[in-house]
């Protein structure tokens, strides 16, 4: 077959040899290098059906489905992605363009792909622990994120005991992977909204148990980035009921207050705004109240210092001045 | 029906204000130049040594007085009979306004104009709305209304939704900049450049999806905005939807147990029942799901589910809510319609549901009616960057201006047989010069456009026209 003519082969039998070829790697026989070559060359036909190339069109609907139908019955996209790591660079990001565009493949008002992973979770599985593999981390995540923005899929992977580990994920030394990890945690925690509440209001112990332990990480980007999603799920009106649970904690009240002393000045900003919502809170349960009462001072004397510098920023001196007066207003409960 | 109906209510009685407002603009800037070659349009800047200078609004009168003994007399009495005076066109100066360049008009709204910008920092295009106190009080809550839709856009945050980057204030002439995403027109300006007012149905379905999130970001972030309208929705130059005028917007409270509203403003003809019929409460958040359908209802029919010669009569209709759908809207679109526009504000579709609906989840296929296109700016279709002239003039000026004085422009009046010499000439360079500028097609026909054709190459200009010499800015 000419190295760069035009092919031949048809979906069934291009996914066929890919098969074999992956197969092969799998096995890591000596003719593993032969394998390698088998399996980028046929990554890239089938991109190719996909997407076209520079002087070729992508190919026609009757011949996308016929490969979409190849791939869910040999079971490739799951070979694909558990051996992923044996691929080769390029063919790493191949793997990735071509799940990607099967899975927004749409016919009517369905999603044939997502269908198709719905009764294959293991794909997401599969997916998710990718972060634990340094060098295929963020071609992992390049899908899941795409996964993710199928409600369906994202339910699965929510609900799934796998979506804890992205608390050791985000957290991992490698930079790159922790920012990539953490961008795909958020977009499940906030991208479907009803979804998303609903799981955090069913899962809220756990879920919460698990998120304290961010915002206490050794972790300097962690703390920040943890506590700025913090403040957005909290605000979100969506999860009203998630936030007046847990601004009722005082607990949570406690890191807020340490987080506003603590040394960056950008946690301490972040820290502030989940702090408010605890002071504006206009039926704070007892231990709150207490815990208010009891630093009443010091709170007004620490506010009137926190970041003066702000002047520029209206809504920020504002809501400060709300929460001083708030806070100095502040009065036991009748009776005790 | 009475355009006034899709009007939001805070602008009645602006149009009158409008009107006048601009006239005195006009009568500022745009100086015909017979009297004096040199009245400029803009104001005259030479921001190289003093960029901020532009805020002393005399210094070219001044100017002017210091050069009058410079002026070669013969020139200044060049004799040209009076019907053979071409006007001079609006000479480009170079304005900043902070670290922003200033560009062409875009718009005008209720509350000032809007125009291009560029930011010379990072080189990303911006819209600046242009807001004068002074047309500003004349607007009912006008001042309040500005200062809370700054707040809110100052924390918003999403693709869908038109970003506040910037707010700068010139004291000294009260006025205040808002510098927020560039967009090229809202999807009114494209629906009135079409013969049936509608977009066909694939790309009313792209819109209206992009309207769904950005409005489910609005209420995720507790706010109702109250006056969802095809002339509120805005397009990007890549054609992604922005949700702008939060003026009448409303922020429920962080605590509050439900969305329960109590006062109704925005345009009549996208108000529902419960507003129509003047109830004393009622939610928030179905408000903007009501008018997001008499948006789809418009956007793909070309008509609004009701109307009404008065606000009286249009009231009352919608207070009935019966209304009935064009035939040729099909399932499952229909559905969703009916839908959106329950009368019963609890029995009217949620967010939720509408994304689920399956005309929302089906991809409509692209054939049926050709797209429509926005509809061009002074006839330039692909929106160019219209602050790019200005900085060519600013910096390539003065090598190019002594180029022209080949062309035969010395004069600063040109009669109709020397512009129809250089119009040829122009021609001519054009067919040597491949430039890429698209505009140049219809900038031929008509003098006026031709303006904008101009804009690379200031020599092949008809109407670049050199000054009185002396009265250069040096």
């Amino acid at each position: 077959m000419p190295l760069f003519g035009k092919s031949t082969k048809g979906p069934a039998e291009v996914v066929k040899a890919l098969k074999e070829a992956v197969n092969s790697l799998e096995k890591g026989d000596k003719k593993a290098e032969k394998a390698q070559e088998d399996v980028s060359k046929n990554l890239v036909l089938i991109k190719n059906m996909l997407y076209g190339t520079s002087d070729a069109e992508p190919q026609a609907d009757i011949i996308v489905a016929q490969l979409a139908q190849e791939l869910y019955n040999s079971n490739l996209l799951l070979l694909l992605i558990q051996n992923l790591n044996r691929i080769d660079f390029e063919g790493k990001k191949d793997v990735a363009q071509v799940f990607n565009n099967i899975l927004r493949r749409q016919i009517g008002t369905r999603s044939p792909t997502v269908e198709y992973i719905c009764t294959k979770p293991e794909i997401l599985f599969t997916l998710m622990t990718g972060y634990e593999h340094q060098e295929i981390a963020l071609n992992c995540g390049t899908m899941l994120r795409e996964c993710a923005r199928y409600e369906a899929l994202a339910k699965i992977m929510l609900y799934s005991d796998d979506f804890y580990n992205f608390f050791r994920y985000v957290e991992v030394s490698t930079f790159d992977i922790a920012s990539d990890a953490f961008s795909t945690f958020k977009e499940l925690l906030t991208r479907h909204k009803v979804l998303c509440a609903d799981f955090l209001e069913t899962n809220y112990d756990k879920v919460f148990s698990h998120y304290q332990r961010l915002l206490n990480s050794e972790n300097y980007v962690t703390r920040r980035q943890s506590l700025k999603l913090l403040g957005e799920l909290l605000l979100d009106r969506h999860n009203f009921t998630v936030m007046t649970r847990y601004i009722s904690n005082p607990e949570n009240l406690k890191l807020m207050m340490n987080m506003l002393k603590e040394r960056s000045r950008n946690i301490q900003f972040e820290a502030f705004h989940v702090f408010k919502v605890f002071v504006a809170n206009p039926n704070k349960p007892k231990p709150i109240l207490d815990i208010l009462l009891r630093n009443q001072e010091k709170l007004v004397d620490f506010l009137m210092r926190f970041h003066t510098d702000r002047a520029e920023d209206e809504q920020f001196n504002d809501e400060k001045a709300y929460l001083i007066r708030q806070i100095k207003e502040l009065k036991p409960i009748q009776g005790h | 029906m009475d355009s006034n109906m899709c009007q939001t209510s805070k602008s009645f009685d602006s149009e009158t204000a409008e009107a006048d407002a601009s006239y005195e603009e006009e009568n500022e800037h745009e100086i015909a130049t017979a009297e004096f070659g040199e009245e400029e349009e803009l104001k005259p800047v030479d921001s190289r040594p003093n960029p901020q200078l532009w805020i002393t609004r005399n210094s070219s009168h001044a100017d002017f007085d210091d050069d009058l003994e410079n002026i070669n007399i013969s020139n200044f009495f060049h004799r040209v009979d009076s019907d053979q005076i071409i006007y001079q066109s609006k000479k480009r100066r170079l304005k900043l306004v902070g670290k922003y360049v200033m560009g062409d008009l875009l718009g005008e709204g209720s509350y000032g104009k809007v125009k291009e910008m560029l930011d010379s920092e990072t080189l990303c295009r911006r819209a600046v709305k242009i807001l004068k106190q002074r047309k500003l009080r004349r607007i009912p809550n006008g001042e309040q209304n500005v200062q809370r839709e700054i707040k809110l856009l100052r924390k918003l945050d999403h693709k869908n939704v038109i970003k506040l980057f910037d707010e700068l204030h010139n004291y000294e002439k009260q006025k205040m900049y808002l510098i927020m995403e560039f967009c090229v027109g809202s999807l009114q300006t494209m629906l009135d450049s079409t013969p049936d007012k509608k977009f066909p149905l694939w790309q009313a379905h792209d819109y209206f999806l992009q309207l769904i999130e950005g409005l489910e970001y609005l209420h995720s972030m507790r706010i109702i905005h109250k006056d969802i309208k095809p002339g509120n929705l805005l397009l990007s130059l890549e054609n992604q939807l922005k949700i702008s005028d939060l003026g009448v917007a409303e922020t429920i409270d962080l605590f509050a147990k439900d969305d329960t509203c109590f006062i109704g403003q925005g345009s009549p003809a996208f108000q529902p029942p419960e507003i129509a019929n003047g109830l004393e409460f009622f939610p928030g958040f179905k408000v903007d799901i009501w008018s997001s359908g008499v948006t789809l209802y418009n956007i793909t029919t070309g008509r609004y589910p009701f109307e009404g010669d008065n606000i009286y009569r249009l009231f009352e209709s919608i207070g009935k809510g019966v209304f009935t759908i064009p035939p040729e809207i099909q399932e499952p679109l229909r559905d969703l319609l009916l839908g959106m526009l329950e009368k019963d504000p609890y029995a009217r579709f949620s967010l939720q549901r509408i994304k689920r609906h399956t005309w929302c989840t089906r991809q409509p296929s692209p054939e049926g009616l050709p797209k429509v296109p926005v509809p061009p700016l002074r006839g330039d279709m692909w929106h160019s960057l219209t602050v790019l002239p200005y900085l060519i003039e600013h910096y390539y000026d003065e090598p190019l201006e002594d180029a022209s004085e080949d062309d035969g422009s010395q004069h600063e009046y040109i009669t109709e047989r020397q512009l129809n010499e250089m119009d040829e000439r122009r021609k001519q360079r054009d067919r040597t010069f491949v430039v890429a500028e698209n505009s140049n097609g219809n900038a031929q026909s008509s003098s006026s456009s031709s303006k904008k054709s101009s804009r690379w190459k200031k020599t092949i200009s008809c109407m670049s026209f050199k000054t009185i010499p002396g009265c250069k800015q040096s």
